[in-house]
C-alpha cells in the first residue's frame, strides 16, 4: 500500500478509532464473504493460474488439471531460491471462456489472494484481460498460446514506439512463425499456389490478415480473400463459390472450431473439398476432438502445432520429456494427448524459472525484472525475453503437422504427425505431407 | 398533505420513508469512505456493486415505470465503453472520457428514441436487440477496434494502482448516486406521474393530455445515459475492451434478473435486486454452469410465485415515491 489512505500505519498505537475502523471493516466484509488479503507468511509463494476450463474454449483447458497435478507434485517439497526454500501454492481458476470473468478472476487473485506471479494461458479472450488487470495492479504476469501480435498491438501498443507494458510478458508463436511454417509446409506438395483464405473479424484473424497474407503474396502465393467474416456465420455459400471459381488448391483459415465445422461441411456439400490439396487450419484442428467431430472429412487436415510430443525438450520444473508427459496423460485420463499439454507445462516452467532467477521472489519488481531478462529452455523450447521482436515478447516455434489415420491398434482413430520444422529444426520430421484430396 | 376525510391522511413521506431516506444517506456515506476501512479487493467488488445498481435501476426505470421492455440495453453499455476508448485515444484524460462517454451515449440515444419508441411491446424489445447487434458490428468495423481484437484503455497506465482503484470506485459511486437522484427527481415530478400513467394505459393517459411520446423519450434517454455511464466505468475498472464482452446480451439478462427478483416498478426493488445478484455472484459464480442454471431457476420461481419481486413481498415503502393513505387509527390502506 503506497498511500496512507488505505491502511493505518502499523507502527501507530491502536486507538479507539482504529478499533472502530476495524469493526466497520469486518461488518462490511464479513457479510460479503470477502476478507481483505491476509498478510502472507514470507515463505510461501503464491502463483495464480488462469485458463479456460469450461465454455467454448474448454478444449484448451481440458489437460490443465493433469499438468497442474504434475507441477504440484514437483513442488510439493518447496522451491529453493537463493538458499531459502519457499512453499508454493498454485491457485488455478476457470474463466468459463468469458473475458469479463477472466479479468475479474485476475483482480480477485491479486487483491484477495495476494499472488506473487500470474500465469495466463490460451487465447486472447483469456490472456488480454488478465494481462491488463496485472498491468493495472503492478503484478508480474506471464502468458502463452496466442499470436503475440494480437497480445501486444491488440492492447494498445504502437509499432515503432516503446512498449507501454511494465508488468505483462508473453512468449510463443507470432505471425512470422506461421509464415515460415506455411511456406515450408506448402512447398511439400505441387499446387497452383492459389490460396483461399477465411480470416474472421477477430483478434487472430485481423493480425493474420494484416501481416501474414501480404508476406505469403510476396512468397509467390495468390491470396483469394473473400473478406473478414463474423464468427457464428451460418451460410458460407458466397465464399465457397468464390473459391471454386478461382480454383484454389490450398485453403487456410483461423476459425473457432464450430465455424470451421460449419464451413467445411458446406464446402463438402458443394464439392469444394475435391479440388483442395492442402487444408491448413489454425485455432481449430489443434486437438483430436476437433478433427474427430468432422468424421471422414477430418482426415489429412493439416494444422500447425505450438508443441508436439516429439519436441526434443524436457521440463525443467518436472523433469518430464515430451513423450513422458503425453504418455502419462494418456494413462491417467484414457484420452489422446494434445499439444496443449506441452504449452501449459512450458508456462509453468518459464514462470518458476523466472521466480528462481529473481533476486527476491516476494518482490514484484524483482520478478518482473527477472522475466524481462529470462533466458531458459522449457517444454516448448527456448524462451528468451532479451532478444524478442519487441519488448515484453519472446517468440516461439510453430511446427507444421497433419492429422492422419492412425495405424491399426493405436488406440485412437487419428494420429498427429510432424511434417516440417522450419521454425525449430531440432524437432524431428516424422512423415511426408499427404494431399487432402488424394 | 391534503386530508380527504377527518380521519384519513394522504402523505408523501411516512415515518418509514423518513427512516429509509436517512438510512440510504448513511449507506451512501459509509460507501464513500469505504477506502479508509476496506481492502483493495472489497473496493473492486463494491465498484461492481455500484455498476449493478446502476444497471438495475435503469432497466427498472424503462420497464417498471415506462412499460418499455428492452432486451437490447447492452447496446448502451457497449457504446459507453467504446466512446471512452475513442475519447481517450483522442487525447482526453481517461477519467474525463468516462464521464463524457455517458453524455455521448445519452446524446446518441435521442435520435434512436425517435425511431424505436414508435414500436410497441415485443416489436420494441426485439428491435432494441437488433439495434444492439448492429451497433456491435459497426464498432467491430472501426479500424482502431479491429473486430473482436478490441483495445485496452492504456492511457490508464499513467495512473498508479491505488489512484486508479479509488478514482474508479468513487466515479462508480458518484455515478450511481447521481443517476438514482435524477431518477428520483424525475419520478416525483409531474413527468413521473405521466410515466406511470402511460405504463398503466397509454391511450387513457393520452386522453388526459399526457404527451406519451415525449414522456417515454425522457425515460429512454435517462436509461441510456445511466447504462452508458455503467459501461464506461466497467471499462475503466477492467481496462480491456473486447466488443463481444460489452455488447453481450448477458448484461441485459442480468438487468432483467435483478429487476425481476428485486421487484419491478419499485425504486427500492431494483437496488435490492442488484444487491441480491451481487451476493449470489460473489458466493456462487465459481460453480460455473450451475451458477447460471441457478440464476435462471431463481428468476423463474420469482416470476411465477413472487411476480412483484422480493421488495413487493416485503411491501414496505422506504422511499418517498407515490402517496400513502393513512387512516386515523394508523392502518395503511
Amino acid at each position: 500500500m503506497k498511500t496512507g489512505l488505505m491502511t493505518t500505519s502499523a507502527t501507530a498505537r491502536i486507538s479507539r478509532r482504529d478499533v472502530l475502523r476495524a469493526g466497520a471493516a469486518m461488518g462490511l466484509t464479513l457479510p460479503l464473504g470477502l476478507q481483505p488479503a491476509m498478510a502472507q507468511a514470507g515463505d510461501t509463494l503464491r502463483v495464480g493460474f488462469i485458463s479456460p476450463i469450461t465454455g467454448p474454449l474448454a478444449g484448451f483447458g481440458k489437460t490443465d488439471g493433469y499438468v497442474l497435478e504434475q507441477a504440484r507434485a514437483a513442488l510439493a517439497s518447496g522451491l529453493a531460491i537463493g538458499g531459502k526454500t519457499y512453499a508454493v501454492e498454485i491457485l488455478d481458476r476457470d474463466t468459463q471462456s468469458n473475458p469479463s470473468i477472466a479479468g475479474q478472476l485476475a483482480k480477485d487473485l491479486i487483491d484477495n489472494e495476494a499472488v506473487d506471479l500470474m500465469l495466463a494461458i490460451s487465447t486472447p479472450e483469456t490472456i488480454n484481460p488478465v494481462s491488463d488487470a496485472c498491468e493495472a495492479a503492478g503484478v508480474p504476469c506471464l502468458s502463452t498460446v496466442m499470436p503475440w501480435e494480437a497480445w501486444y498491438f491488440g492492447r494498445g501498443a504502437e509499432p515503432g514506439k516503446l512498449s507501454p507494458f511494465k508488468w505483462s510478458f508473453h512468449f510463443g508463436f507470432g505471425v512470422d512463425e506461421f509464415y515460415r511454417a506455411y511456406v515450408s509446409q506448402w512447398g511439400l506438395i505441387e499446387t497452383n499456389k492459389k490460396v483461399g483464405v477465411m480470416y474472421p473479424n477477430d483478434a487472430d484473424g485481423n493480425a493474420i490478415r494484416a501481416v501474414l497474407a501480404p508476406k505469403l503474396a510476396e512468397a509467390g502465393y495468390t491470396i483469394v480473400d473473400p473478406g473478414p467474416y463474423e464468427t457464428g456465420t451460418a451460410d458460407y455459400s458466397a465464399q465457397i463459390a468464390l473459391f471454386r471459381q478461382e480454383g484454389v488448391e490450398i485453403f487456410n483459415s483461423f476459425p473457432i472450431p464450430p465455424d470451421f465445422a460449419a464451413f467445411w461441411r458446406q464446402a463438402a456439400q458443394q464439392g469444394l473439398h475435391k479440388q483442395i490439396k492442402i487444408v491448413q487450419v489454425a485455432k481449430t484442428g489443434l486437438f483430436p476432438s476437433d478433427i474427430e467431430a468432422l468424421g471422414e472429412l477430418g482426415v489429412n487436415i493439416a494444422s500447425a502445432a505450438y508443441w508436439h510430443r516429439d519436441f526434443p525438450y524436457s521440463s525443467p520444473l518436472t523433469g518430464l520429456d515430451g513423450k513422458g508427459l503425453a504418455a502419462g496423460y494418456e494413462a491417467a485420463s484414457g484420452q489422446q494427448w494434445t499439444q496443449q499439454l506441452g504449452a501449459t507445462m512450458s508456462l509453468l516452467d518459464a514462470g518458476f524459472e523466472a521466480l528462481k532467477a529473481s533476486a527476491d521472489p516476494k518482490s514484484k519488481e524483482a520478478v518482473a525484472t527477472a522475466i524481462a531478462g529470462l533466458q531458459t529452455v522449457t517444454m516448448i523450447g527456448k524462451v528468451d525475453f532479451t532478444a524478442g521482436p519487441v519488448a515484453n515478447v519472446s517468440p516461439g516455434p510453430i511446427i507444421g503437422a497433419q492429422w492422419v489415420k492412425a495405424a491399426e491398434g493405436a488406440g485412437f482413430p487419428l494420429d498427429y504427425v510432424v511434417t516440417e520444422n522450419a521454425t525449430d529444426p531440432a524437432v524431428p520430421v516424422a512423415a511426408k505431407l499427404q494431399p487432402y484430396n488424394a | 398533505m391534503t386530508a380527504s376525510a377527518p380521519d384519513m391522511r394522504v402523505d408523501r413521506s411516512t415515518k418509514a420513508t423518513r427512516i429509509g431516506l436517512w438510512a440510504m444517506l448513511a449507506v451512501a456515506l459509509l460507501l464513500a469512505v469505504a477506502p479508509w476501512y476496506a481492502g483493495a479487493g472489497v473496493i473492486n467488488r463494491l465498484t461492481a456493486l455500484c455498476v449493478y445498481v446502476l444497471l438495475a435501476a435503469m432497466w427498472n426505470a424503462l420497464a417498471g415505470y415506462g412499460g418499455l421492455v428492452s432486451i437490447g440495453q447492452q447496446m448502451f453499455f457497449g457504446l459507453g465503453a467504446y466512446a471512452t476508448i475513442r475519447l481517450s485515444e483522442a487525447g482526453v484524460d481517461p477519467f474525463v472520457a468516462v464521464a463524457l462517454a455517458g453524455l455521448a451515449v445519452a446524446l446518441l440515444s435521442w435520435p434512436v428514441s425517435l425511431v424505436m419508441l414508435r414500436l410497441r411491446g415485443g416489436e420494441f424489445a426485439i428491435g432494441m436487440w437488433v439495434l444492439a447487434s448492429v451497433s456491435h458490428l459497426l464498432v467491430n468495423l472501426d479500424p482502431l477496434i479491429q473486430g473482436e481484437t478490441g483495445r485496452s484503455l492504456v492511457a490508464l497506465n499513467a495512473y498508479d494502482t491505488e489512484t486508479r482503484r479509488l478514482m474508479v470506485f468513487w466515479m462508480a459511486l458518484l455515478a450511481m448516486l447521481l443517476v438514482l437522484g435524477l431518477l428520483a427527481a424525475l419520478l416525483r415530478s409531474r413527468l413521473g406521474l405521466a410515466i406511470q400513467a402511460i405504463r398503466d394505459n397509454e391511450e387513457a393517459a393520452g386522453s388526459l393530455g399526457v404527451d406519451a411520446f415525449r414522456t417515454k423519450q425522457v425515460i429512454f434517454v435517462l436509461s441510456a445515459f445511466g447504462i452508458g455511464l455503467a459501461g464506461a466505468i466497467w471499462l475503466a475498472s477492467a481496462t480491456s475492451f473486447q466488443p463481444k464482452t460489452y455488447f453481450s446480451v448477458q448484461w441485459t439478462a442480468y438487468m432483467i434478473f435483478m429487476v425481476l427478483v428485486g421487484g419491478i416498478g419499485r425504486f427500492e426493488g431494483a437496488i435490492l435486486g442488484a444487491c441480491l445478484f451481487f451476493l449470489i455472484e460473489t458466493w456462487f459464480a465459481a460453480t460455473g454452469v450451475w451458477y447460471l442454471i441457478g440464476l435462471g431457476a431463481t428468476a423463474m420461481v420469482f416470476s411465477l410465485y413472487l411476480p412483484k419481486g422480493a421488495w413487493g413481498a416485503i411491501g414496505l415503502r422506504l422511499l418517498p415515491f407515490g402517496y400513502s393513505v393513512t387512516q386515523g387509527n394508523g392502518d395503511r390502506t
